[in-house]
């Protein structure tokens, strides 16, 4: 039982911090699909780094590339003003090209030893306190109070006196501390990086994000479903339960199913920030 | 053009020659090679009709929901299970016939497979690019797990339906000069024609237009535009699924797991990098073809495909810049 809680815990903590990375986007106001991209970028950073600066090195080092990349979406929605969902796709495609691209050029390719590696409960800490520390900052600092009214209402916020561009700015910069993090905890679990293994956990994590209604501690009891989904899907793939035989296949879609259904609107109202989207 | 976009083009190209210069390849010698590879000669002109193919249905696809407002992620997935049921279809239906019933089956399951992002969106408010991203990865492990268990063909190794039999099978149209012309790339033209002439000759595609550009001045119009978006997100879903089928009667004459190489997600570009009329998705849809095709040719250089997602990527932000930066009032 016990085994059971923590591998929840393990499945839910890189969903837990990528939500997090999209409650600073989206509560500004700004959308975030690529979610996915900043997140699969930190893998790679963090693998190829943490091999030549060690393990600090590395996390900071994958923390500043999903920054940066943060930023980038940062420029193209607020600067540019390109549409927030394409603005996400193209970094996500950017993200997938260029890790797969560098990786098959022979980039971070050896495993990591353990001294390249930050203990996982670190991680695991982590992902349990950011949603509090956050919830937190959202309601009782003045910077929290600025970043939700911004996605409330940009032009409001604008009226007071805050700068949305200005908050944005911050917002991202912590979307992408989060997604570093998040990306990092990958590969430091796994100690290598492999194409594409976020494998579609940013874009569940949005979903959860929804599903909590842009609030960081119910956005974390919903990636602790979908977590929770995930370790029900190894627990009995394979068994058969009542006498009939389950394909894996039907075990491994169990979570995308879950989320399906969350969307759907089965398990919750929806309280979308009104500014999202929005200038 | 304003200093600010100049600056993104620069950044861009900079950025494409520095992934270039990285892995020790030469800037020059790649694009010749990319270009080559796609038309240097008429085997390397058919693959890239073959890679075109799909993409002209897809991108017609993504396109209409598009024009309603909508981003059809879910294009992926739609192929991979139209693609799958066709495949089941013709295993099953003989002839020329089972042909034609394989696309019809295609198109409805893709059609079905659309509906849940549809409905979602318009009645739940759920973001359609999460949830047909989710229903990419259902459809995967859905069909996975039939071409594993029950539709697994008889002899075959690996998740895999039965090949199908000659005369179920598409020939090319015509051979010019070594240049194969598959039907289904005609069709992909005529779907395209035909889309143009729906969007901007009939009612219910003014109607489609009319939701995507102000759904509460459609909505005071009379448009119902909630029943828009599950329709344009259904006939999206179903051209998706027609993509499928046909590329099993026409190349890959089977199903099997891994079946989509990526079309639905390139359809996403195809579809964004159109002008104003959808006759532009044949340059759009040839542009991405012609990529798919030369950028395998770049392994001979020791360079990943993964490049020419990185260049599309680039080609969709500076396109993305000019052309879809959201026009409103100048804040600040």
């Amino acid at each position: 039982m016990i085994d059971f809680l923590f591998q929840v815990l393990t499945l839910s903590a890189p969903l837990l911090l990528v939500a997090m990375a999209g409650y600073w986007s989206e509560r500004c106001g700004v959308i975030n699909i690529g979610l996915e991209g900043k997140m699969l970028t930190a893998c790679f950073v963090c693998a190829f780094a943490s091999a030549k600066f060690g393990a600090v090195g590395g996390i900071m080092i994958a923390i500043v590339a999903a920054t940066l990349i943060s930023l980038l979406h940062y420029a193209l929605t607020q600067v540019y003003r390109v549409d927030h969902i394409i603005s996400g796709m193209a970094v996500n495609l950017l993200a997938a090209g260029a890790t797969g691209f560098l990786e098959a050029a022979g980039f971070a390719k050896e495993s990591l030893p353990d001294t390249a590696r930050v203990p996982l409960w670190i991680y695991y800490a982590l992902a349990v306190i950011s949603p509090l520390a956050i919830h937190w900052v959202s309601q009782k600092t003045r910077f929290g109070l600025r970043h939700r009214s911004v996605g409330s209402d940009p032009d409001k916020a604008r009226l007071v006196g805050v700068n949305p561009q200005v908050v944005r700015f911050a917002g991202l910069v912590m979307t992408g501390v989060f997604a570093g993090l998040a990306g990092s905890l990958l590969v430091t679990e796994t100690s290598t990086f492999t194409k594409d293994m976020t494998s579609g956990r940013g874009y569940i994590a949005l979903a959860a994000l929804i599903l909590g209604g842009w609030r960081p501690i119910h956005a974390s009891l919903a990636c602790l479903l979908f977590g929770f989904a995930s370790a029900i899907q190894i627990k009995f793939s394979g068994t058969p339960l009542f006498g009939i035989d389950i394909p894996s296949e039907a075990w491994k879609a169990l979570p995308y199913i879950v989320t399906l259904l969350a969307l759907a609107g089965l398990l919750g109202r929806q309280r979308t920030p009104a500014g999202l989207g929005k200038h | 053009m304003r200093a600010k976009q100049i600056v993104i083009v620069v950044a861009s190209l900079v950025a494409l020659w520095l992934s270039l210069v990285i892995v020790k390849a030469d800037p020059a010698e790649a694009v010749k090679t990319l270009f080559m590879g796609a038309f240097g000669s008429p085997s390397a002109i058919s693959g890239t009709l073959r890679e075109t193919t799909p993409l002209l249905f897809l991108g017609a696809a993504v396109y209409i929901a598009l024009k309603a407002g909508l981003f059809n992620i879910g294009a992926e997935g739609q192929y991979t299970v139209g693609a799958c049921f066709g495949a089941i279809t013709m295993l099953n239906v003989p002839g020329p016939a089972g042909v034609v019933a394989g696309v019809l089956v295609g198109a409805i399951t893709g059609a079905l497979w659309a509906c849940p992002a549809g409905l979602i969106k318009a009645y739940r408010n759920g973001h359609e690019v999460i949830s047909s991203i989710m229903l990419n990865s259902i459809a995967y492990f859905l069909t996975k797990a039939l071409v594993a268990g029950p539709f697994k063909g008889q002899g075959q190794l690996t998740p895999s339906t039965s090949p199908l039999p000659v005369q179920s099978k598409l020939t090319p149209l015509a051979n010019i000069g070594g240049v194969e012309i598959p039907q289904s790339f005609i069709l992909g033209i005529l779907v395209i024609v035909g889309v143009s002439f729906w969007l901007s000759r009939t009612t219910s595609g003014y109607e489609l237009k009319a939701a995507g550009a102000n759904a509460r001045a459609a909505e005071f119009a009379g448009v119902k535009t909630k029943q828009v978006t599950v329709k344009a997100m259904a006939l999206s879903g179903g051209l998706a699924g027609v993509a499928g089928a046909l590329q099993v009667a026409q190349f890959e004459s089977r199903f099997y797991d891994g079946f989509s190489v990526g079309y639905g997600f390139d359809a996403l570009g195809v579809a964004l990098l159109t002008g104003g009329s959808p006759l532009t998705l044949l340059f759009s849809a040839s542009f991405f073809g012609a990529l798919n095709k030369g950028g395998t040719a770049l392994a001979i250089l020791g360079i990943n495909k993964g490049i020419t997602s990185v260049i599309l990527a680039v080609v969709i932000i500076i396109f993305a810049v000019f052309r879809y930066a959201k026009k409103g009032e100048q804040h600040d």
